[in-house]
């Protein structure tokens, strides 16, 4: 006998021929992410197993992080033989639980002595018998199920946690994502990610507008998003310079657009280096003035690439509530400038005319400036 | 790099290091332990309580009790002088320190404001109107944080005789400490706070002086240190460098010069710039070492990281968050006009800053201000 966390997967169960390529990208995925646990992993019957790990909460919370993991469980490993010592095992794992329950198994092992309904009923009964004066029985709706497989072992469990679900990680391509210090960046990174994309981050800074807390905050979100996201590599691109011209030379009303345009011609440019396919931005319909529906046009239309933006349709409160659940909203919230309201302009365009940016950049030695600010972006690992 | 943020915090002095380590080293006990050696540590403890009384001229009787710091300090003088006294008004002034305001507001009392005057001086004036019987406790600093202004003390002290004799008078003196006097028997004051960080020495450290008649309630009880009124193993380290820091300030310095040369080198380089608060260099009005000057419109932070990047430190009159401008509450208590608030900075001194360093300060502040003045939203 011995205790191990069971992982099971989600959406590659729909894949067909090539599912071991999405097994194996998975199971590289739930390696990294236990490593600092020391556990052993591998695959087995449809199913990732993690057994000798240091800290098994630990550990399983962990798992439920990595995308293409769709739940995790404690769980026990017995040899199937001696159903006896599976029931009392069983009754001793149900011994502080309350309420009512039901027993759930499923036999892959068609050989087994027992049926699935009369292992139900044996256990059922068994456990009933032990816990009578904490547990009832209620087979439609339990408030816990006692789990039991017969595969070559028998693996028994009665805690189930919800993973995040999606795609591992790497299956799906690269992408570049825009990530400034507000809400829904990280968000927007999140969500790609979790179709199974990796991801580079691109972020502006404006020193001196901005500040040194600044940029430590949007690296401490790209921590906590790397936790899914396997690792992450940031762009810190100096951005002074471009704004201090587009303040100084563009009509005012615009300069908020043609640096947005900025923002998108520079993270392409990263993107091509790093072989990634798509921008990813976190702009929704309508929440400011550069993200009305002309202005997305104007910002869209120098990407030579797809742009990812699936906050698109979110309402703030909804972008707010996902923040917090995947953790990154109390950062999100410092009240550091990101790029600095200076350099806002009072009234921007929200139905911008295409030849007033054109006429306004024409007055910008564009291939230089974005040069420069490629070049010199310091890159960090977080 | 030149450092001018020292209202905030100080670079603790070499005195005050050797101290510590040597405290720390050797002198570890105990202090209530009964063997020889735990005296060592209490004869430290007695030096530093003799050197703050003598310091600041406290009467015969009079009791330092060491705390974690000013706001520790400040807190037991407050809550703790007024907990017990029947509901009244506890009176502080308009730029205090948020461990004073707060207290104020928590005292269970009802907690008034002293306005200040356009130059960041507490109101006497309206100081008078407000005090009578039902008084409790009047909260003043003895310099400002902010501006640097000294305080109108012994105007209080004359008020509070003349009107309201049974209400305490609490001074926060953690800016003027050592480097502004202090006469706690002329002015008849209750309780100063004061601390260790401000002054050269090290953090952890501060301690409330109480007049003889001040017996402020406990905050935090146990094993009976402190004479009762706060518990805890006491700081011997932290002691030690408070007491190396007292007798290594330079009782001679030029930190008026300084921040007289800093103040007029930048008026000269950007006639934009705007003094907050009295006259520098009247020593009667404001402490030798804060300067608070607005380079409007160039925004604080802005102008704060900018000479950040050449290497220059100073702090803020008023902090910028993401959408909403948070301004000083002590400059809007001043009635400062919007531009004014948001452009202000502090260069605070320590008397190991030269007058190099003030020139050379100016001259990035205009080298800053050429640039960041263009590139401010129109």
């Amino acid at each position: 006998m011995r205790e191990l966390i069971m992982v099971r997967y989600g959406e590659i169960y729909l894949k067909g021929l090539n599912r071991p390529y999405f097994m194996r990208a998975l199971v590289s995925r739930v390696k990294e992410a236990v490593k600092p646990f020391g556990g052993n992993v591998w695959l087995h019957d449809a199913r990732v197993f993690i057994s000798d790990m240091k800290d098994r909460q630990g550990c399983l919370e962990r798992v439920c992080k990595v995308f293409g993991v769709h739940s995790a469980c404690p769980a026990v490993e017995m040899e199937k033989d001696d159903f006896e010592a599976i029931c009392r095992e069983a009754s001793r794992m149900m011994a502080d639980v309350n309420g009512t329950f039901k027993v759930e198994a499923r036999r892959s092992d068609k050989r087994y002595f027992l049926d699935s309904p009369e292992i139900n009923r044996r256990l059922g009964e068994y456990v009933l018998t032990e816990n009578e004066d904490h547990l009832s029985v209620d087979v439609h709706h339990p408030e816990h199920i006692l789990s039991v497989e017969i595969r070559d072992k028998a693996y028994l469990y009665c805690r189930v946690y919800p993973a995040v679900g999606g795609m591992p990680v790497g299956t799906g391509g690269k992408a570049a994502l825009l990530l400034s210090g507000g809400i829904d960046s990280p968000v927007a990174g999140y969500m790609i990610a979790k179709r199974g994309v990796q991801l580079t981050a691109v972020h502006y800074h404006s020193f001196p507008y901005t500040s040194e807390q600044a940029k430590q905050k949007v690296l401490d979100l790209a921590k906590i998003l790397s936790e899914y996201c396997c690792g992450l590599k940031v762009y810190v691109v100096p951005f002074t310079e471009i704004q201090m011209q587009i303040h100084e030379k563009c009509p005012e009303e615009y300069t908020t657009l043609i640096m947005r345009r900025y923002m998108m011609r520079i993270a392409e440019r990263i993107a091509r280096k790093e072989g990634a396919l798509a921008l990813v931005t976190g702009e929704s319909v309508g929440q400011v003035a550069s993200q009305t529906m002309e202005a997305l046009q104007t910002t869209d239309e120098v990407a030579h690439m797809p742009v990812f933006r699936p906050l698109i349709g979110f309402d703030k409160i909804d972008i707010i509530e996902y923040a917090k659940k995947i953790g990154t909203y109390e950062t999100s919230s410092l009240p550091y400038e990101d790029c600095c309201t200076v350099f806002t302009p009072r009234h921007p365009a929200t139905k911008p005319k295409m030849a007033k940016i054109l006429e306004g950049e024409s007055k910008l030695d564009q291939e230089q400036l974005i040069e420069t600010a490629v070049e010199n972006a310091e890159i960090v690992e977080v | 790099m030149i450092y001018l943020d020292n209202s905030a915090t100080t670079r603790p002095c070499e005195a005050a290091i050797n101290a510590m380590t040597q405290c720390m080293r050797k002198e570890y006990f105990n202090p209530s332990a009964l063997y020889a050696p735990a005296l060592l540590a209490e004869k430290i403890m007695r030096a530093c309580r003799e050197e703050i009384l003598r310091i600041v001229h406290a009467p015969t009787g009079s009791r330092v009790i060491f705390t974690s710091g000013g706001t520790e300090a400040d807190n037991l003088a407050i809550l703790g002088g007024t907990e017990r006294m029947r509901p009244g008004r506890v009176l502080y002034s308009a730029g205090e320190h948020p461990a004073v305001k707060e207290a104020c507001l928590r005292s269970g009392h009802e907690a008034v404001v002293i306005p200040y005057d356009r130059t960041g001086r507490a109101d006497v004036g309206k100081l008078a109107e407000l005090l009578d019987e039902n008084v409790r406790m009047i909260c003043c600093m003895q310099v400002n944080n902010e501006t640097g202004a000294i305080q109108p003390l012994s105007e209080i002290a004359r008020l509070r005789k003349q009107k309201c004799p049974q209400a305490l008078f609490h001074v926060d003196a953690v800016q003027g400490f050592l480097r502004v006097p202090l006469d706690m028997t002329a002015l008849q004051i209750d309780s100063i706070a004061i601390s260790g960080h401000k002054i050269h020495g090290p953090k952890g450290i501060g301690a409330l002086i109480t007049a003889p008649g001040m017996k402020p309630h406990a905050r935090q009880v146990g094993g009976g240190q402190e004479s009762d009124y706060r518990s805890g193993t006491e700081n011997t380290p932290g002691i030690a460098g408070l007491l190396a820091a007292i007798r290594a300030f330079p009782r001679e310095h030029e930190m008026r010069e300084m921040k007289l040369r800093l103040w007029r080198a930048i008026q000269e380089r950007i006639p934009q710039a705007v003094l907050n608060g009295s006259d520098p260099a009247d020593p009667t009005l404001t402490a030798p070492h804060i300067l608070n000057v607005s380079l409007p419109p160039v925004r604080s932070e802005t102008m704060l990281h900018a000479l950040e990047g050449e290497g220059i430190l100073v702090g803020l009159g008023s902090a910028c968050s993401s959408h909403k401008q948070k301004v000083s509450p002590v400059l809007q208590a001043m009635g400062l006009p919007r531009p004014l608030l948001e452009s202000a900075l502090r260069f605070s001194l320590c008397p190991e800053n030269t007058m190099e360093e003030m020139e050379k300060t100016a001259d990035a502040c205009l080298r800053q201000y050429q640039v960041l003045s263009r590139y401010q939203r129109r």
